[in-house]
């Protein structure tokens, strides 16, 4: 039985929007990311899995349970982080926090108290006074709480400060550790590569690509920024071993996977004036593995 | 089959809601059995006679010849129709139309209480409140009643009056209820769910003025409280109470299916 599985899945809003033929496998204890640019349809999957909307085509299921019918059993193994953060009117994060181990069923508070103070949170105030930032840490620890089998979080750091995110980190691998499922969607590819060990690339609703983390990370180029003296010379320049992928005046761009030696041999021969790396970002990832058709 | 935390959670957030209400009709109910006196009685007759369209418009026509009179005549035509209709649609907004609206209701459904047995504790939060409502501005009219006319109130037929009107705020409840878990768009809800019971108000309204108007009564869901023929203790009214009670037994369930098999905008 895998903890989360779509087959087929399908939501078409018209006009190219929505979701096409979502089938993934996450077996239980893994991490999955769930890669995607805003609007490609990672939220659509995830209320699918939250049984808010119902598939058009194909099906979805948590623990083998079907999750628009069974929502109320899947909750019992279930932590969820909405993506757009809304809390009940007129709480405070405590008053909160009680009345969702309220409704869970929540008898025992120490994890709850163990993860405000892993967060740094001070739930005393009213939500509505709380930043971006402290509200996510409010909806983490609501999730986390009960000690799900299964995570599902929509763009969980978005509102974190690194020294957050590292915590986050932290958190999700030791969960890991104790067997938990976590399903993570995010738009930026280090936070899923810090976590996951698989992760599926969705553009435009549809999946192109499922991907261990590893080999994911293998393929990904770094793109060296070279610039020379003149834009002469780097419209000259050819380089044993490496494409030259843009020559803009005198700055060319290489793409590099491991042979950072064999480059660098060569542009030492070179008057190089400066020389700047950039990580790709996820637009560019797909560009280089997942076709250029992307219009 | 109900959520008891989020029941107690909903009735904690609105009794300010309910408090400001039960001022509000309480203001009046007792500024209208004070001013119960036969002799005044003809001066608001006069009035009757002098501004014939708009009194009856409001359900203020007849002469009163007892305390339960005046008090049908002068509260329930107006204020009591009006008041805890109001009422009852601020707390579908609350309980229901902003929670889908803002995202808040997925905070209760990533609990596990299945969505039937969140909208039916929903359902039950607003019943209780607008029965709590009325139930205290009945107690504060027998309590006007007796302390400014001792014996003068027939309490069995204003008990059977305010029985009846529950039973009309209830069909009101069921009704904005279904368009609450109909309509997840705040003003698809506000044409529906406001827009409708204010229509059938008015229909009300120009039905009871008469003449060419008269039939609009037929149209509107106020004409089914059968206050005249209690007050004056007839039993003709009581097919009216039978079809409130299946607007009530229609109109719940059929809102919480809908909002079991619906896609939510979370």
């Amino acid at each position: 039985m895998y903890a989360i599985e779509t087959q087929g899945l399908t939501k078409d809003y018209g006009r190219g929007k929505g979701i096409f033929d979502v089938t993934l496998q996450v077996p239980q204890g893994e991490a999955f990311g769930f890669l995607g640019p805003n609007g490609a349809g990672k939220t659509t999957t995830i209320r699918h899995l939250l049984g808010f909307i119902r598939p058009q085509k194909g099906r979805c299921g948590i623990l083998g349970k079907n999750c628009f019918d069974e929502a109320a059993e899947i909750q019992r193994h279930l932590g969820y982080l909405p993506g757009e953060l809304a809390f009940l009117d007129g709480m405070t994060g405590k008053a909160l926090l009680d009345f969702l181990a309220q409704m869970k069923n929540l008898k025992d508070k120490r994890h709850m108290t163990e993860l405000i103070d892993r967060f740094e949170l001070d739930p005393s105030g009213p939500i509505k006074k709380m930043s971006k930032g402290m509200k996510q840490k409010l909806g983490l620890v609501a999730a986390l709480m009960a000690r799900p089998s299964v995570l599902i979080l929509d763009e969980p750091t978005s509102g974190f400060d690194p020294l957050m995110q590292n915590r986050f980190v932290e958190l999700i691998l030791e969960e890991k550790e104790r067997g938990t499922t976590v399903f993570m969607s995010s738009h930026m590819f280090e936070e899923v590569a810090r976590t996951c060990d698989r992760t599926a690339i969705l553009r435009d609703g549809k999946i192109a690509a499922i991907e261990d983390m590893a080999s994911l990370k293998n393929k990904r180029s770094r793109h060296y920024v070279v610039t020379l003296d003149t834009p002469q010379r780097a419209a000259a320049l050819r380089l044993e071993n490496f494409e030259i992928t843009s020559r803009e005046g005198a700055r060319v761009v290489i793409p590099v996977q491991n042979d950072v030696q064999n480059l660098l041999r060569q542009l030492s021969a070179l008057p190089v004036q400066d020389l700047d790396i950039r990580t790709p970002t996820l637009e560019e990832i797909f560009l280089c593995y997942y076709g250029g058709d992307r219009t | 089959m109900i959520s008891l935390p989020l029941f107690k959670r909903s009735l904690f957030s609105s009794w300010k809601l309910l408090l400001i209400f039960f001022a509000l009709i309480a203001m009046y109910t007792a500024v209208i059995v004070y001013m119960y006196d036969p002799a005044l009685a003809h001066m608001l007759n006069d009035y009757q006679q002098a501004l014939s369209g708009f009194m009856s418009a409001m359900g203020m026509t007849g002469a009163a010849t007892n305390l339960l009179e005046f008090m049908h005549i002068y509260l329930y035509g107006f204020i009591m129709l009006v008041f805890p209709a109001a009422f009852t649609v601020v707390l579908a907004v609350r309980f229901i139309v902003r929670c889908n609206d803002s995202g808040a209701m997925a905070c209760l459904l990533a609990t596990p209480n299945s969505r039937m047995k969140l909208i039916v504790t929903l359902a039950a939060s607003m019943l209780l409140c607008i029965t709590l409502l009325l139930g205290l501005a009945t107690a504060l009219g027998i309590f006007c009643g007796w302390a400014m006319f001792p014996g003068e109130l027939d309490i069995g037929r204003y008990l059977a009056l305010n029985g009846a009107l529950l039973l009309l705020h209830w069909a009101l409840c069921a009704f904005i209820f279904f368009a609450a878990c109909v309509f997840h768009e705040t003003k698809w809800f506000y044409l529906a769910g406001v827009g409708l019971p204010v229509l059938f108000f008015l229909f009300n309204m120009l039905g009871n003025m008469g003449g060419d108007l008269a039939w609009l009564r037929a149209l509107s869901l106020f004409s089914l409280f059968p206050g005249a023929s209690i007050v004056a203790g007839t039993a003709d009214g009581l097919w009216k109470l039978a079809v409130l009670g299946g607007v009530c037994l229609l109109f719940f369930p059929l809102g919480a299916l809908w909002f079991k098999k619906k896609d939510l905008p979370l």
